[in-house]
């Protein structure tokens, strides 16, 4: 079997096979092959249930005890050896309708949700919010991130990246539908929590309440598990809540969030440092029957140049940001120099514009086009006046009377070096140039504080300095441990804590219930196949990703207020309709096949096959040479293309998308539909040479017949 | 025109369609396509008694099909050896252009492929030197294949009989 493929696509063409060659002679293992395939047909098509792999199974041993059909016996061991292998697959195209190998047709997934480090649904939430149905598409989103108003306003978006729409123009705003879905649906009253499951009698321990935490906290309680989140801070939220500043994501949203979790039951101790205020031995004392650490990475790399320890004005980015967050509004220095090109530099770069400073620097050691920043930030910072001093290596940290002066910077030039994708910088000798300075900040990665974890003298940890986990379960090296977040990964992004999060909660469940753990990383659930928006492909095409509107200037420059001003209620709703729903067209791009090289029409133009080869797309251009003969409807695996007659017309649409609508012609006999006038006269062309009849003569075939056989009824002898 | 007639003694048909139903059960056709079909007429009175007839249609296979030319894949086509009009399944779209052309609807359409389905005489049947799998379950023994030469013939006798009997004719 090749890595590629499907095992259970794999086993339904074996059966085929099997069963094409005629191998099986004896009626009874023939009846059964034919009903393991349909079986797993239904795995393959979306329509098993939880008895279809028993069922198969057993009909497997039916296969291997009939003694007398080697070749059934044959059929028999190879199907069983498929599926003990990959069982786990087989498990997960039933539980979760997705195939992420691509090679189910119906289960194809969308490539924003595989993108999805938490596996959301976003196909079906975006068509949830088109419709106006904001509280549904919140539930859609929890039952994979307990937290869409956070990651609408912070996410990194990798969604977006993969997008398909941005194959055609820009991609879906994914990101902030979600947060508009979730102001609207907390203002209304209906963003509410999933029904809870029975009372498991068992208490588990949460240590850090950042969205990793947080997430196996909303998931563990929703299974009916007691949780207890400790945190070393003093409010929930980790570093949603000290890394991010305000300006970006207010604290309402976090603190609103959270208590949801807290209507679930969950309960916070904050102030409470593991291992310092607390050890493992009084935790285990409490009967916890299971700890998830997410402590995050919270503690700054040194620079690692001189005069680093020399000068208390010199800062940490990620301790500034702290102190802010809680509260703190002194003003750091009057010229400030930020050393990284990260988000958390960018975050404190303009958090000290916030706090008055005048002159802010950023200063990175290769271009703007290697910053791992957000490129929006990046503009964000500059549009507020924060000034970047690229290919800038810093030196030393000069200074006098324990005050800083400047920073010493060498000038740096981009290498390409041998087994690295990103150019390296380079110091360029005699270079060194002073950057006037009051204060230098550091921004340059965080690391795992590993001194609080101190008595877990058995904890495996990376190289990197991280915890070692299993990434399936997120097991630890300690039976009934579990880890993720930025502890487990370095420092990465809220979505990816999200995620970790919930398979740990999923494998603590495992744990505690003494299920084996999968081997195979969990795979995202397909969780609806909504039904696709109806709108013209010129209104489909036309519509633009709408433009987020900004705070002031001079707010953005001397508040913490959002920045960003969010979309009104109507650029949402289009703006979710522009959604391709690739979680039904695959763009496996057989309709255009059949329309250009069978039908020889070429009225398609879907050119977003790949990513390597994109062609052009143009939704509008159908028309002007489709016939609406429904041959690429006829084609298309997943119902994403359909022809229908509606009243007076007949429409081709992709996904919702009316790609043609032509006026219909009616029989002059009996009033049938006999499909639009320029279909009838591609046929009446292709015709013209062996048939006679009047071009004004509009009957259809069966009134046609009925003449006909009505008049042979007459003369023949009856 | 085929080489072949299908010729049905309507004297005989009682309607029962089982001709219709082991058709489809031959070639597992899902509910929808009919290839062949049995029409009635009727019932009507005729000297005061009501009768019907039950008139058997399968595709005529036309000498000139429309449905050959209409389709722009080259799907259906006309076997050059007996003249048997039959759709390719490979090579067939789903673009129905052969049931828009065809003036006595034999293509069918077959929802669950997504391609048309039509009667070829049971082609692989008749290469075997069978009949078509209508005509073997024909209760009534009403439905006969054979080559054209060979089916005149029966009509011919039935002809004279009629006009020999000299009850039914009008001189």
């Amino acid at each position: 079997m090749s890595v590629s493929q499907c095992p259970v696509t794999e086993s339904i063409l074996f059966i085929d096979d099997v069963i094409g060659k005629g191998g099986l002679t004896h009626p009874r293992s023939r009846r059964i092959a034919e009903e393991i395939h349909s079986l797993l047909d239904d795995v393959a098509w979306g329509r098993a249930g939880d008895d279809h792999l028993p069922a198969v199974l057993s009909l497997i041993q039916d296969l291997l005890q009939a003694a007398n059909e080697p070749e059934g016996y044959r059929l028999g061991e190879h199907l069983h050896q498929t599926m003990q292998m990959h069982g786990e697959v087989f498990e997960s195209h039933v539980k979760t309708h997705n195939c992420p190998t691509e090679t189910c047709e119906w289960l194809t997934p969308a490539p924003c949700q595989m993108a999805c480090p938490a596996g959301i649904d976003v196909p079906t939430y975006v068509t949830l919010i088109g419709q106006g149905r904001d509280a549904e598409a919140i539930d859609v989103i929890r039952q994979d991130n307990p937290f869409p108003w956070v990651c609408g306003l912070v996410c990194t978006r990798p969604c977006e990246f993969m997008c398909v729409r941005g194959r055609m123009d820009t991609p879906v705003s994914i990101k902030f539908l979600k947060a508009f879905a979730a102001e609207r649906a907390m203002s209304e009253g209906t963003y509410r929590n999933p029904e809870k499951g029975p009372d498991q009698g068992k208490r588990i321990c949460v240590i850090g309440a950042g969205p990793g935490g947080l997430s196996a906290a909303y998931y563990l309680a929703l299974k009916g598990y007691g949780v207890h989140v400790i945190e070393a801070l003093p409010t929930a939220g980790g570093m949603i809540m000290v890394g991010i500043p305000r300006y970006r994501l207010p604290r309402e949203v976090i603190d609103r969030e959270v208590a949801m979790l807290e209507e679930l039951g969950v309960s916070f101790a904050f102030n409470t440092r593991f291992g310092e205020d607390v050890t493992l031995d009084d935790l285990k004392s409490q009967g916890f029957a299971a700890f998830f650490f997410a402590i995050g990475a919270h503690k700054a790399y040194n620079l690692g140049i001189p005069g680093e320890a020399d000068f208390p004005q010199t800062l940490e980015a990620i301790d500034l940001l702290r102190r802010v967050a809680l509260g703190e509004r002194r003003m750091p220095g009057r010229r400030v120099v930020v050393i990284g090109g990260g988000n958390v530099a960018i975050d404190a770069a303009r958090t000290c514009m916030r706090l008055g400073c005048p002159e802010v620097t950023i200063a990175y050691r290769r271009t703007r086009h290697e910053m791992p920043a957000d490129e929006e930030e990046v503009e964000q910072a500059e549009e507020e006046g924060i000034h970047f001093s690229f290919l800038t290596i810093p030196a030393k940290i000069v200074g006098e009377d324990k005050k800083i002066t400047g920073l010493s910077c060498i000038r740096a030039e981009l290498v390409k070096r041998e087994g690295s994708s990103r150019m390296s910088p380079v110091p360029v000798l005699g270079s060194e140039y002073i950057m006037d300075a009051d204060v230098v900040i550091s921004a340059i990665g965080q690391k795992v504080d590993q001194l609080c974890m101190g008595d877990l003298e058995t904890m495996d940890w990376t190289r990197r300095g991280t915890i070692d986990v299993n990434m399936v379960t997120m097991e630890t090296s300690i039976a009934g441990i579990f880890a993720a977040g930025d502890a487990v990964t370095g420092p990465a992004t809220v979505i990816e804590a999200i995620g970790g999060g919930k398979r740990a909660a999923e494998a603590i469940d495992r744990y505690l219930l003494g299920l084996p753990q999968p081997q195979m990383p969990p795979v995202p659930v397909r969780r609806r196949r909504e039904a696709c928006i109806e709108l013209p492909a010129s209104t489909k095409t036309v519509i633009k990703r709408p433009t987020m509107d900004m705070l002031n200037m001079d707010r953005r420059r001397t508040t913490f207020q959002q920045v960003e001003l969010g979309y009104t209620e109507n650029m949402v709703r289009e703006e979710a309709r522009r959604c391709l729903r690739c979680d039904i067209c695959r763009r496996c791009g057989k309709c255009v096949e059949v329309c250009r090289d069978k039908m020889g029409i070429s009225a398609l133009e879907l050119g977003y096959l790949d990513f390597d080869h994109p062609g052009p797309t143009d939704l509008r251009v159908t028309e002007e040479r489709c016939i609406a003969c429904g041959a690429c409807a006829a084609n298309c695996p997943n119902d994403a293309m359909k022809i229908e007659d509606r009243g007076d017309e007949r429409l081709l649409m992709l996904c919702g998308t009316i790609l043609n609508r032509q006026k219909l012609v009616y029989c002059n006999s009996c009033g049938k539909a006999m499909g639009p006038m320029k279909y009838l006269d591609y046929i009446r062309k292709r015709t013209k040479s062996v048939t006679q009849v009047p071009d004004d003569a509009l009957i259809c075939e069966n009134c046609a017949r009925t003449k006909t056989a009505r008049f042979n009824v007459h003369t023949l002898p009856v | 025109m085929s080489q072949y007639y299908l010729f049905q003694d309507t004297k005989k048909c009682i309607g029962c369609h089982a001709c219709e139903v082991q058709c489809k059960a031959n070639k597992n056709l899902p509910v929808g396509p009919r290839l062949c079909q049995i029409i009635q007429v009727g019932p009507k009175m005729i000297g005061g008694l009501p009768r019907a007839a039950y008139i058997f249609m399968p595709c005529y296979h036309c000498e000139n099909p429309w449905c050959v030319a209409a389709c722009p894949t080259g799907a259906m086509q006309q076997r050059s050896s007996d003249g048997i009009v039959f759709v390719d399944h490979n090579l067939c779209v789903g673009c129905k252009t052969c049931i828009s052309a065809c003036p006595w609807g034999a293509p069918q359409w077959n929802p669950e492929t997504g391609k048309v389905v039509k009667c070829d005489y049971c082609k692989d049947r008749v290469d075997q030197g069978l009949d078509p799998a209508c005509v073997t379950t024909c209760l009534t023994h009403c439905l006969k294949f054979g080559k054209v030469e060979d089916m005149t013939q029966i009509r011919r006798d039935r002809h004279a009989q009629t006009v020999a009997s000299l009850e039914h004719c009008a001189f």
